[in-house]
């Protein structure tokens, strides 16, 4: 087997949307429209979505090539074939959509600019290619598919109880399309900012600092019990002719659901990882992208993908129910996609097999449990004992968690939980709660720094 | 279908059962380091459990978990009382009172004193 190498950036060239230099940013937005971003709410008035989280993750390269809310074209060929106009393959609509009245007051056209506001301050600028009318409801169903149209993976039709979903039916009607630039860099709070390491900055810091030649991912948006440590562990020993260089820890950060870990835990759990040993920080980093996750299980996989081969990825691990809520997809639809295709989705081989597909390499992991015959933690394809099995079961660690029972630590690292406790202790409560969820709501995970925009 | 419910022990949950039937029904998870009773619940029981929390669920291996703490404090209290397993429907009358401790539990639950 030849060695491998860092990916280059999905559709070859890593976007970079951000522009530092106060003066011309001051004089990009000078005399632009200006529109306050405002969350996706579902109907009772809860936010589900911030679009700055996708601006961001566009501007900053996450996501390319995309570069901003597509066109109606783009919109079609994503949702028909899962590919950009350009071709490369891409899963989800990325949309800034406004209301009727928002439309009407903006009084925008093609050919003008955005001034597009966030916590009160300038925050990106956009030139409007194109406006047009969706439909949310048939925008939500074709992005995640039917058991009519898409036999081979959906199991169930989606509807309001899936979080994804729901994001994309409670989008406004109107969607404005154009490049997104980001001309107030964000400031991300505390602890964030120790975790931000957007594509080009992680390349480097894979290449230079941490001298990884290859790298395999590792999605979460869970505080890591001793099952995720030793899957990370074992996925790691694929590689080349030797095993990974390096796990790269990447969580997803937005929209929380009640019961969640809060995002604070869940990056200072993986953290404790390896600040304690348990992984070496040589070999294992702890990352974040913003995106208010729409739990799509395959669709979501290829997003997953293209963040982490961005980022400099060679390798993804993806287990089974893989960003998955509910059982509206085959618990293996990701690793069917990865192994095979699914030609209803527009791909007839896996989406690194294919043109302008990902370069990222897959690992499909089945399950770890503790074996008590065995007296250690078993991956479920060596295990024979399987009838003695002790699953790890995240719902029954948080139940552990919350009655103030410490788990042992072959279940979860000590200092992972002491990070749980940490942040507890600043909630006054372990999980996600409404009081949280109203804070990070109105703080969000950044602050913009106060800048005049001159008239024009 | 029968579901359950695991009651995790730690030492003062195994002093007030010490000495007693119960101790043969302790259950040893990871190696030992975890011990839990386990407590059967028939079907309509769990669903009437489902509906009076809204945020417990049956996970993968047919245990009803991400109930209040309040529920599991009471499940042990009448589990230490009648030295049996077989409480449900004792936990099941005190319901009312239990949903009143849960819904303090949602918006604070006092944090563990370690360092």
């Amino acid at each position: 087997m030849a060695k491998l190498n860092m990916p280059p950036p999905h559709g070859g060239e890593l976007v970079y949307r951000v522009i530092e230099k106060r003066e011309y940013a001051e004089s990009m937005a000078a005399g632009a429209i200006e529109f306050d971003l405002k969350a996706t709410t579902d109907p009772n008035g809860v936010p589900i979505r911030h679009v700055y989280r996708e601006i961001i993750s566009v501007c900053y390269g996450f996501f390319s090539p995309v570069e901003g809310s597509m066109t109606q074209n783009e919109l079609e060929r994503v949702l028909e074939e899962r590919r950009l106009e350009n071709g490369w393959v891409f899963p989800y609509p990325i949309l800034l959509d406004v209301s009727d009245d928002d439309l009407k007051a903006l009084d925008v056209k093609e050919g003008d600019r955005l001034l597009l506001k966030l916590k009160g301050q300038p925050f990106a600028v956009m030139d409007v290619e194109e406006i047009y009318k969706i439909d949310p409801k048939d925008v939500a169903t074709r992005t995640f598919g039917t058991p009519e149209k898409n036999p081979e993976v959906v199991r169930q039709p989606f509807d309001e109880k899936h979080p994804g979903w729901m994001i994309y039916r409670c989008m406004n009607p109107n969607v404005i399309a154009g490049k997104w630039t980001i001309i107030n860099p964000p400031k991300f709070r505390e602890p964030y900012d120790r975790f931000w390491l957007p594509p080009a900055e992680c390349r480097a810091v894979i290449k230079h600092v941490k001298k990884w030649r290859t790298c395999i991912a590792h999605q979460t948006r869970n505080v890591p019990h001793t099952g995720h440590e030793m899957l990370m562990k074992c996925a790691a020993y694929t590689g080349d002719i030797e095993p990974c260089h390096g796990i790269l820890v990447n969580a997803i950060i937005g929209a929380k659901r009640k019961g969640d870990y809060p995002n604070e835990a869940i990056l200072e759990g993986h953290e404790a990882v390896n600040k304690y040993g348990y992984i070496k920080p040589s070999r294992h980093m702890v990352t974040f992208t913003l995106w208010d996750m729409r739990y799509g299980n395959p669709i979501e996989s290829l997003l997953h993908g293209i963040i982490r081969q961005n980022m400099g990825c060679t390798h993804h691990m993806f287990g089974r129910d893989h960003a998955a809520v509910g059982e509206y997809y085959d618990k293996y639809a990701t690793q069917i996609l990865w192994s095979e295709g699914i030609p209803s989705f527009g791909f007839e081989a896996p989406p690194n097999e294919v043109d302008k597909g990902l370069k990222i390499i897959p690992q499909n992991m089945a399950e770890f449990w503790y074996c008590p015959v065995c007296g250690e933690i078993a991956y479920s394809e060596n295990c024979g004992h399987v009838k003695q099995k002790q699953k790890f079961s995240g719902s029954f660690l948080r139940g552990m968690v919350a009655e103030g029972v410490m788990p042992p630590k072959v279940v979860m690292r000590p200092e992972v939980y002491k990070a749980i406790v940490k942040w507890w202790k600043v909630f006054g409560y372990p999980f996600v709660n409404n009081k949280y969820l109203e804070n990070l709501n109105k703080e969000l995970e950044i602050d913009l720094a106060p800048m005049e925009i001159p008239k024009a | 279908m029968v579901h359950y419910i695991g009651v995790i022990l730690d030492e003062s949950r195994l002093a007030k059962i010490k000495g007693t039937p119960l101790e043969e029904k302790i259950q040893d998870l990871f190696g030992g380091q975890l011990k839990m009773l386990v407590v059967e619940v028939p079907e309509e029981k769990s669903q009437e459990i489902l509906k009076a929390f809204d945020r417990a669920r049956i996970d993968s291996r047919g245990f009803i978990e991400d109930l209040p703490v309040a529920f599991k404090r009471a499940l042990f209290e009448e589990i230490a009382k009648a030295k049996s397993l077989d409480v449900i429907d004792k936990v099941l009358e005190r319901l009312p009172e239990i949903q009143e401790a849960a819904k303090k539990e949602s918006e604070y639950i006092p944090p563990p004193e370690i360092e």
